[in-house]
């Protein structure tokens, strides 16, 4: 199979949630000819489809941010947390402030 | 006097007493706080202090023992805002009652209140709290940026919530003091850090869980509600309050009651979304399904009709009908060719007619130059009739034209006379 053409800029989440609503609403409609029916239910299934990977983007990672070695130096590092209580994990280490 | 008429009285000693008693060892005021401004403060070289309490409608005389204040923390100033623990006592010897103070601390919230008060109006002005000012909050974060201490209550009710809403959520925590005086600065640090592009952060949540009304003073500081106002990505101010909320949440682009309910708010229920699409997906594979049986339906109506089912009908029809113009076709010709070929059989006759005609015409031209020929002058000439004629050769038709001595010719049948008129005799 041929592969698809690259869009160059996906929709955000929000945009594509809308537009998927609004052709919802145009197919209820009724309105449209089979032809733009199909053309804007196969829309449709490529925006529910971006809606779907954008849930998927995040990779679930906490990480607490810490004064680098050098001044003005900020690192971010990873963290354990349990998902219960939302404790973090061995915290003795961690600084209370970036300053 | 009657000593039955005298009536029971006190001695102003006994009295007092009383009132001392009742007084000194009532619970209501044995143990109690009282707040108010100091007035009349007076330190003794005995270390005592003394000095009033006063608000807006009454005085309370109070005393200071050296005992007790000498672990005070802070020096007691005149207009200054306290709150003081003790209870009251009766001084008999001058008939008075006041506090005995056993502790002492500035009541912060007098104070700070009218500092708070002051940087609200200010900060108000500036369009700080506008509402136009405040950013819409992204339907679906990816990386929410949290500002809080690292160890408070605050962050795990953050990331519990966080993450039982959204289990794939990134979280990245800004860690900064939450209390006390160093507080304010690393709590707007924390939030200008996360406003760093590098960090990608959709929306941060900048607070603490709840606590005394000086504990939340942070975020009340003018570098913190700056700090919210000048944060580029969207921000909610998550301190945990009850009644007066601090000026951070006026700077935010929203406001949470506490922590938990700021993760609630940045946080999208991730079941909620999907749902959502899920909903839409279904609705348009329904319409599109709809839409297929329609035209089917259709299309089932349209072949079901008679010339779907048994196209030849049609052909037969057509065929009908060529057969039926071919046939009166045909007819039209023959009465077109026959009618024709009628008045070509009259044509003979027709010639016969003009034969007739012609001579009829001859006969009648022949009689005509007859008729022409009797009457030519010649003719009625030959008959003994002359023509005169004048010198010019002109008839000359009346007697009226001549005159004596006029030449004149006379033309007989055959030959002429040249003559002279001797005389003209009219006649009537």
């Amino acid at each position: 199979m041929e592969k698809q053409k690259k869009t160059p800029v996906k929709p955000s989440f929000e945009k594509a949630l809308s537009e998927l609503e609004k052709i919802a609403i145009r197919l209820e409609d009724g309105e449209l000819g089979l032809d733009d029916s199909i053309k804007e239910f196969e829309k449709g299934i490529k925006l529910a489809r971006i809606c779907h990977e954008k849930l998927e983007e995040a990779e679930r990672k906490i990480e607490i941010l810490q004064k680098g070695d050098s001044p003005n130096e900020v690192k971010n590092k990873k963290v354990a947390v349990k998902p219960n209580t939302g404790e973090i994990e061995d915290d003795e280490e961690l600084q209370g402030s970036l300053l | 006097m009657d000593k039955e008429l005298i009536p029971e009285f006190f001695t102003v000693s006994e009295i007092t007493k009383i009132l001392k008693n009742e007084i000194e060892t009532s619970p209501n005021f044995t143990s109690i706080w009282v707040k108010g401004e100091i007035y009349n403060l007076t330190y003794h070289s005995s270390g005592h202090i003394y000095f009033t309490i006063k608000d807006e409608g009454a005085l309370l005389s109070a005393v200071f023992f050296r005992y007790a204040n000498k672990s005070m923390k802070f020096k007691l100033e005149e207009g200054m805002n306290v709150i003081l623990f003790g209870g009251l006592t009766v001084f008999e010897k001058r008939g008075s009652y006041q506090m005995n103070v056993l502790q002492a601390r500035p009541d912060g919230a007098g104070e700070l209140q009218k500092r708070i008060e002051q940087l609200k109006k200010k900060l108000e002005a500036e369009g700080i709290f506008d509402s136009s000012a405040k950013k819409e909050l992204p339907l679906l974060p990816k990386r929410i940026g949290v500002v809080t201490s690292p160890t408070g209550a605050a962050i795990r009710d953050i990331l519990k919530v966080a993450l039982r809403r959204y289990p794939n959520i990134e979280i990245i925590l800004a860690p900064a003091i939450v209390q006390g005086d160093s507080a304010a600065a690393t709590i707007a640090a924390a939030i200008e850090e996360l406003n760093n592009p590098k960090w990608q952060i959709d929306i941060i949540i900048a607070g603490r869980g709840g606590g005394s009304f000086e504990d939340l003073m942070p975020f009340n500081e003018e570098a913190v509600v700056r700090a919210f106002y000048n944060s580029k990505v969207p921000i909610i101010s998550a301190v945990g309050h009850q009644i007066d909320h601090p000026l951070s949440d006026d700077a935010a682009d929203a406001a949470a009651p506490t922590p938990s309910a700021a993760a609630e708010i940045a946080v999208p229920l991730k079941s909620d979304l999907v749902d959502e699409i899920n909903y839409h997906y279904t609705r348009i594979q329904g319409a599109l399904l709809k839409k297929l049986n329609e035209s089917k339906t259709g299309y089932q109506n349209l072949i079901s009709k008679k010339i779907f089912r048994t196209p030849i009908d049609l052909i037969n029809s057509k065929a009908m009908l060529l057969d039926d113009i071919q046939t009166r076709l045909i007819s039209v010709m023959k009465t077109n060719i026959s009618c024709k070929k009628e008045r070509l059989l009259q044509i003979p006759d027709i010639y016969r007619l003009e034969k007739n005609l012609i001579n009829t015409k001859q006969h009648l031209f022949q009689i005509t130059i007859q008729g022409i020929e009797k009457m030519s002058p010649l003719n009625i000439m030959k008959r003994g009739y002359s023509i005169v004629e004048d010198s010019s050769g002109a008839v000359i038709k009346s007697v009226d034209n001549v005159k004596a001595g006029d030449k004149i010719e006379i033309r007989f049948n055959k030959g002429r006379a040249s003559s002279t008129v001797n005389s003209v005799i009219k006649e009537e």
